[in-house]
């Protein structure tokens, strides 16, 4: 059939150049289709890289072992590497497929399964991506065995007796520089680790994920390796406050720090029972008497930072605490020997600490909550010296600079603290450096004190007996059980010195005031 | 109906009729004097029809009925509207020609009738160019013959540059048309060189785009007119009246991207040279397109373009689209900016006057000036102060065919005059020429009964022998 003659020379003419409508048509077509699927691909990417939510817990001890408090935006670990970690560094993690190798306590769920993180170990979505960081429970969770072998009892507030921080913090800062920590390499392991990363997933984390935490923890390296070398590693249940504090958030130099201030590392301390501490001088050194601003600090240590702090979860564990109470220690009662060594402990102790009585723990005594001064206490100083004048007033005016939540209570003491005693069966080792193991070796001559003792895993059998864990005796130098280290008193700033108070009392006069200890 | 008109101003005699004005000096209603040709006053209707002929492009009775009006109304002399010298150069298919000798007789009838009502006609011989609206069943299958094979922007029109051949065909079909008109015993023609047809297409700069003699400088470009004078001159002689029409500046960038075209300077040249070659009066207007924002100046009626446009759709590539810019209020800004951003600064009465002073200042014939001409005042100063020799006027002598003898009775202004609204120009693609401005009428009805008279009386009718069938 022959085409059909056009009716007019118009016609022809559209006829003839309809292709380049069609063409035109098409063209429009083709950009509104790329334009739709751009837009939607955009808006897909938008709320994927928009994500930013945080689990939220119903009972307050879960928000406390595991909710956010805002630490992960900044320093945190992208879970997917968190999870990959342990197939990566085998050695470091004794080759276990979790975190306990550096003393993180995990539990189970109602139905028996482990929880994916452990107790501390928060996660959020930081722009559309699982981060985990540390919260509040990292440093003030640990356990207590009855017996070896026995059930492991797990208590949120007392300090964390199992965690090697340092060990922890080494292992992150040496990964930073490694080369299994390139996205490229590490997708293969986190995808063996349970991670679903699909193609989009992948050109983030190549694009920003990846550089980004790897370039946080290598800044986070240089500032803090410098540190790390001038000091002797931690050991577990012990943390350097204020030094990377310094170096971290004001950007001090590690070479600038005195010899008397580098090595301020101590105890993880309790938490029970803040209510009655309010007012009272807080932290080792008393530097601090209000407990908003003493959180908000020490939340700082955890990672989080003046943005990405959530407030409102930090209120609700500072609320929580007000009145966790200390766990009823189970040790056997000798109530004859506790009545008689109570009435030593009125004369020798209470002015300082309070004391457990029958209507639970007194919080109201002369000197309770006020600093001791160092000429007196006579214990370690380095503690005491790692918070300077200098590190003050850069907190005064910078932190939390132009917000309701400035710093302004922080000062400089020359002593430390008179704690209140409750919950004392769950503190050992004693003192703020953790340099004396049980309450027994307390009320000996700085002399007679152990020299060396194991602390790490494995070291939370309590010691019905002395007060306080079991702990076995080591030689520094030579190799430990794993997840344990040896303290050596004899380091800077673990000296066992000091605190002579019931030093002099006769062997029955300690044997009845130790009695009345053990029910702290 | 002179007679009832009330008296002018008590004061001196009592001015009449256009006889008494003459007689009392008035510039308007005196002779005036072509080299072949004397008008009994200043004024002629200028070129406009409507639909009324034939589709083979003869005339009709109806015609007859329409330039007697205005010869009745009082007018010195009818140019004709648009007559083309080919039917491959029509604007609208019903409108009369002047391509076969057949038609003479038919001329010769609405000459004699013009003449009845002592007025005198002019054939305005013309050749659409690619100004071609309605192409009709004549010419819908090629493109329009003019100087360029770009298409037209406006409407899209198709265009062929035009051969030699095709030019030699054309200047000796407007020698023929100008032969009929005299053998038709018409006063004269005027060559539409002006408003954007075949000869602005030549004579522009932002049309022509030839290489050949017939483009390129404004000489090159001239050469189509100049020869067609010639030819016309070669073919009837020097004594029959000749009048060119010329667009003074061509404005041709109203699709803003256009080149703006000739300038007054190379009109003032053309004029020059028009006159040379013989020409005996030279008529200005303005634009190289029809319409054009300042020809006819006014409004423009974008809502009746709405309802009528439609019949030129399938004329031009880009017909729809104009279509959619008229039909949807939403895109009415659009042609409403295009088309009024050129308004601005120009006068509506006397649009073209200024160019009509510069182009008299350069030649020695009489210049005729087109363009809102209303005001008996403002014409009578025109002519007394020498700027122009004559004014021709379509609108306001459609909407009033009396205006001259009103002007005679003494009223400057008419009682009800035409307001400019174009409403004539936005119905002639569908409708009877005619004034659509109802707000002149007392009613719609009127208005129609009015646009309607001109079909009557009604021609004879006969019963056609069978040869003719």
């Amino acid at each position: 059939m022959a085409a059909r003659k056009a009716v007019t020379a118009v016609e022809a003419h559209l006829a003839a150049t309809r292709w380049q409508l069609r063409l035109g048509v098409a063209v429009v077509a083709l950009l509104i289709a790329l334009g739709v699927i751009v837009l939607g691909l955009g808006l897909c990417a938008a709320l994927r890289l928009s994500g930013s939510a945080t689990p939220r817990y119903a009972s307050d001890v879960d928000h406390f072992k595991y909710g956010s408090i805002g630490s992960e935006p900044q320093s945190g670990v992208p879970y997917a590497v968190w999870k990959a970690l342990p197939a990566l560094y085998p050695k470091q993690f004794e080759g276990r497929n979790d975190y306990t190798a550096f003393g993180f306590i995990y539990e189970t769920d109602e139905a028996g399964v482990r929880k994916e993180l452990p107790i501390g170990v928060s996660k959020r979505q930081v722009n559309g991506v699982d981060v985990v960081w540390l919260n509040c429970a990292t440093c003030h969770t640990g356990t207590w065995r009855a017996s070896d072998g026995g059930v492991v009892h797990v208590v949120p507030g007392m300090p964390s007796n199992n965690l090697d921080f340092h060990r922890f913090v080494s292992l992150l800062l040496t990964a930073a520089t490694d080369e299994r920590l390139e996205a490229a390499d590490l997708f293969g392991p986190m995808e063996k680790a349970g991670a679903h990363l699909d193609w989009f997933d992948r050109l983030v984390w190549q694009a920003a994920v990846m550089p980004r935490f790897r370039e946080g923890l290598i800044r986070v390296r240089g500032r803090l390796a410098p540190l790390l070398e001038r000091q002797s590693p931690w050991g577990a249940g012990r943390v350097d406050t204020f030094n990377p504090y310094k170096l971290l958030q004001f950007g001090t130099p590690a070479a600038s720090l005195t010899e008397a201030e580098v090595h301020g590392v101590s105890d993880f301390p309790a938490i029970f029972n803040q209510r009655p501490r309010e007012g009272m001088e807080l932290h080792w050194d008393g530097n601090n008497t209000s407990l908003q601003e003493r959180n908000l600090s020490a939340a700082i240590g955890a990672g989080v930072t003046p943005k990405t702090v959530d407030h409102a979860s930090l209120r609700r564990v500072a609320g929580w605490l007000m009145d966790l109470p200390a766990p009823v220690s189970p040790h056997p009662l000798n109530a004859q020997a506790a009545l008689r060594g109570q009435a030593i402990y009125k004369a020798e102790c209470f002015a300082c600490h309070g004391g457990q009585e029958a209507g639970g723990y007194v919080f109201k005594a002369e000197k309770l909550g006020k600093v001791t001064p160092i000429a007196l206490i006579g214990t370690d100083r380095a503690r005491l010296d790692s918070y300077t004048k200098e590190f003050r007033e850069q907190q005064l005016s910078k932190m939390f600079a132009g917000t309701p939540y400035q710093f302004r209570y922080f000062r400089k003491t020359d002593g430390y603290s008179n704690q209140p005693l409750d919950g004392l069966w769950l503190r050992g080792p004693y003192l703020h450096n953790g340099s004396v193991p049980t309450l027994t070796d307390l009320l000996k001559a700085p002399a007679e004190r152990p020299k060396a003792f194991l602390r790490g895993r494995d070291q939370d059998v309590i010691d019905p007996v002395n007060g306080g864990f079991l702990t076995t005796a080591c030689t520094p130098g030579q190799p430990t059980p794993r997840g344990t280290s040896c303290y050596d008193t004899a380091l800077p700033g673990n000296g066992n010195g000091g605190h002579l108070y019931g030093v002099g009392l006769t062997p029955e006069q300690k044997a009845d005031l130790l009695a009345y200890l053990l029910t702290f | 109906m002179t007679d009832v008109l009330p008296p002018r101003a008590a004061a001196g005699p009592i001015i009449r009729t256009p006889a008494d004005a003459a007689a009392a000096g008035d510039p308007i209603f005196q002779p005036l004097h072509f080299r072949n040709l004397t008008v009994k006053n200043r004024i002629f209707r200028s070129n406009i029809s409507g639909i009324f002929d034939n589709q083979d492009g003869s005339l009709t009775q109806t015609r007859i009925n329409w330039e007697s009006k205005f010869a009745k109304g009082g007018v010195g002399g009818i140019i004709s509207s648009y007559v083309p010298v080919l039917m491959e150069g029509r604007i609208i298919a019903g409108y009369a020609t002047v391509h076969r000798d057949e038609f003479i007789p038919l001329w010769a009838k609405l000459g004699e009738a013009v003449h009845s009502f002592d007025a005198k006609y002019i054939m305005q011989l013309s050749h659409s160019g690619r100004q071609m609206d309605l192409p009709g069943v004549h010419n819908q299958m090629r493109p329009s013959l003019t100087s360029t094979s770009n298409r037209e922007t406006l409407h899209g029109f198709l265009c062929r540059a035009m051969t030699k051949g095709d030019i030699e065909h054309t200047i000796n079909a407007f020698a023929a048309g100008a032969w009929r008109a005299r053998e038709a015993g018409l006063d004269g023609v005027e060559l539409h060189a002006a408003n954007g047809y075949l000869f602005t297409q030549f004579l522009s700069s932002g049309i022509n785009d030839r290489t050949d003699e017939y483009g390129g400088s404004l000489k090159n470009r001239a050469r189509f007119l100049l020869d067609v004078i010639s030819a016309i001159r070669s073919r009837v002689g020097r004594d029959f009246h000749l009048q060119v029409k010329l667009s003074a500046i061509d404005r041709n960038n109203v699709i803003p991207w256009e080149h703006k075209g000739n300038t007054l300077a190379d009109t003032v040249q053309v004029a020059q040279w028009v006159e040379a070659a013989g020409a005996d009066a030279i008529h200005v207007s303005s634009g190289s397109l029809f319409p054009h924002p300042l020809n006819p100046p006014g409004d423009l009626p974008i809502d009746i373009l709405a309802v009528t446009y439609d019949a030129m759709i399938s004329s031009g590539v880009y017909g729809f689209r104009n279509f959619l810019l008229f039909r949807y209020p939403l895109l009415r800004p659009i042609f409403h900016w295009i088309w009024f951003r050129m308004k601005k600064g120009h006068p509506i009465e006397g649009v073209s006057l200024e160019e009509a002073r510069a182009i008299k200042a350069a030649v020695s014939v009489p210049v005729l000036c087109t363009g809102g001409f209303q005001t008996a005042s403002f014409v009578r100063d025109a002519i007394s102060g020498g700027v122009v020799d004559g004014v021709s006027i379509a609108r306001s002598l459609m909407a009033n065919k009396d205006l001259v003898q009103q002007w005679a009775a003494g009223h400057d202004l008419p009682e009800k005059p035409c307001t400019y609204c174009n409403k004539c120009l936005a119905n002639a693609p569908k409708n009877p020429m005619g004034c659509y401005e109802e707000a002149r009428f007392p009613s719609r009805e009127a208005m129609i009964d009015e646009i309607m008279s001109v079909y009557k009386p009604r021609a004879d009718m006969r019963i056609p022998l069978a040869s003719e069938l």
